[in-house]
């Protein structure tokens, strides 16, 4: 049970909090700085927070102790890396191509990788299972795939798509659900246990670019060029309301805690303006501005608190989001 | 001259300009030969996104009196691999304008072509424009017709200034450009008061 590791190592990260920058805005408490082997616009804060998976500028992948700051394993960097995740666990971690191959990787190095050609389209989108014994891949423009990681990877199912394929998706807190996000502007719920579809919402006629589940699992945030959250009923894939409209486009939703608090990453349709985030409040519908002096350039879940880092360099300060 | 395949080989044949070494059917063999020469390439993919929106109207001409903008005539056929026409399918045709920005709270510069009964298509609009996330000016299609695979491309111009006027060279540029066949002519036309830049561009479907 992976659950007390996890949340002792978080601790144990903020004992060893170092003199942090603060250049957050308030609210921020300062957890750890990492030495970077790289520079780097992109990392991924492990669910245990004892890793960072660094995107490096030479297009490798780091894994990197956020204690020692060693790397303990690298991806790439040819071909490209499309995508990347941890397993809810934080004991794997896995790599999608630009020519469609997926890598999968135990984050402390115990078991051997796992490397397939899913799909001859670069992959988009990789999310783990919640049990860590499969992952869900994909490609771009092509339905998403199931595939079992016990033994062998074998493909188990093939995702529904009228056309295109997955953007994004997420699984419910207990697994049970799986929520896409398809090209084809459709919303669709698995049952994550045969891969029936049991809802679709077509409500949308632009593409959604980002799906999530709440912490609480009742709800599902969804978001896309139309500029808003909308909100959805995981049991019967209903509308359940429209969040106030923002000035660009969703394209993440990252929920954290307890009380319906989710971060949201905007990008401007027109590229002439830079990226921005907030963090919103779905049981309040209100948001804030999510801002440092540094951009934050990366981010995870851990122990259910938002965790934020920014690079400076080769060195990279991650804050509490509280 | 208006001969069928057919006579044009048995003429062949009995000239001994052609040898047969099969026990084919002249018939059977000039169908193949038919339909060997027919088959076509499917035009090559090129990513959906972004931005696409469904439900776009049914319109020919998507740009307004005043719209900024090179004045552009799109045109094109619609094949299976095997040649034939494909009257009954759906072409969704979406762009940025002359400025680069995609209208997604309405439907400018978006629109749902379906093909005359000789499987013609064509829209008139203006070239779209560049805008930072992409390299290079580009037309998004989502084709789709019973039968078939729905196929996502995306259309470029051969006068687009990335190509230094070389898109043989220069045509991976733009990353997201799968295929040089993509990257099509540009022909102007007309006086100087109402050139148009037309392009044709056939799709070729391939079957489900």
């Amino acid at each position: 049970m992976p659950t007390k590791p996890m949340l002792s190592s978080s601790i144990l990260l903020l004992l060893v909090v170092s003199l942090a920058q603060p250049a957050a805005s308030s609210g921020m408490k300062p957890a750890a700085t990492v030495p970077l082997p790289c520079e780097s616009q992109n990392q991924l804060i492990s669910p245990a927070g004892d890793q960072v998976a660094v995107s490096c500028s030479d297009h490798t992948l780091r894994l990197v102790d956020a204690g020692s700051g060693n790397t303990k394993h690298t991806f790439g960097p040819q071909p490209r890396i499309t995508a990347y995740d941890y397993s809810r666990d934080g004991r794997w971690f896995a790599v999608g191509l630009r020519d469609g191959t997926v890598e999968v990787a135990s984050t402390s190095g115990a078991a051997e990788d796992k490397r397939w050609k899913s799909d001859t389209h670069g992959i988009h989108d990789l999310k783990f299972l919640p049990d860590s014994s499969g992952i869900v891949v994909g490609p771009l423009d092509r339905p998403g795939q199931i595939w079992d990681l016990r033994g062998t990877p074998k493909q188990l199912a093939i995702l529904h798509s009228d056309f295109a394929g997955l953007i994004h998706c997420s699984f419910s807190p207990d697994g049970k659900l799986l929520v896409t996000a398809d090209g084809d502007t459709v919303i669709r719920f698995y049952d994550a246990a045969t891969w029936k579809i049991l809802h679709e919402y077509r409500g949308l006629a632009l593409e959604t670019f980002a799906v999530a589940f709440t912490t609480d699992g009742k709800r599902v945030l969804i978001g896309g060029p139309d500029d808003r959250i909308t909100v959805l009923d995981p049991a019967t894939g209903a509308e359940l309301e429209k969040l106030p409209k923002e000035a660009d486009v969703v394209w993440r939703i990252l929920p954290f805690g307890n009380d319906g608090q989710a971060r949201i990453f905007y990008f401007d349709g027109d590229g002439k303006r830079p990226d921005h985030e907030s963090i919103w409040n779905v049981n309040t519908a209100k948001s804030v501005p999510l801002s440092a002096e540094r951009p934050f350039t990366g981010s995870g879940i851990v122990g259910g608190k938002l965790w934020l880092s920014s690079a400076n360099g080769k060195v990279l300060d991650i804050w509490v989001y509280e | 001259m208006n001969q069928t395949r057919r006579e044009m080989l048995e003429k062949c044949v009995a000239l001994g300009a052609v040898t047969l070494a099969t026990s084919a059917s002249l018939s059977a063999i000039a169908r193949a030969w038919d339909t060997a020469e027919a088959k076509r390439q499917p035009t090559p993919f090129c990513e959906l996104g972004p931005f696409y929106k469904r439900d776009a109207p049914h319109v020919s001409v998507l740009r307004a009196p005043g719209d900024p903008g090179m004045p552009l005539s799109v045109a094109g056929i619609v094949y299976s691999v095997n040649g034939e026409i494909l009257p009954n399918a759906k072409l969704e045709i979406w762009q940025t304008d002359n400025f680069g920005h995609y209208d997604n709270a309405g439907y400018r510069f978006r629109t749902t072509i379906q093909p005359d009964p000789k499987s013609n298509y064509g829209f008139e609009s203006v070239l779209p424009g560049h805008y930072p996330a992409r390299v290079c000016q580009h037309v998004h299609y989502l084709v789709t017709a019973p039968g078939h695979k729905p196929l996502t491309t995306q259309l470029y111009f051969a006068s687009d200034p990335v190509f230094d006027g070389d898109p043989d060279k220069n045509f991976s540029r733009d990353p997201l450009i799968t295929s040089r066949e993509l990257v099509r002519p540009v022909m102007l036309k007309g006086d100087p008061q109402q050139m148009v830049a037309a392009v044709t561009f056939d799709i070729v479907l391939e079957k489900a």
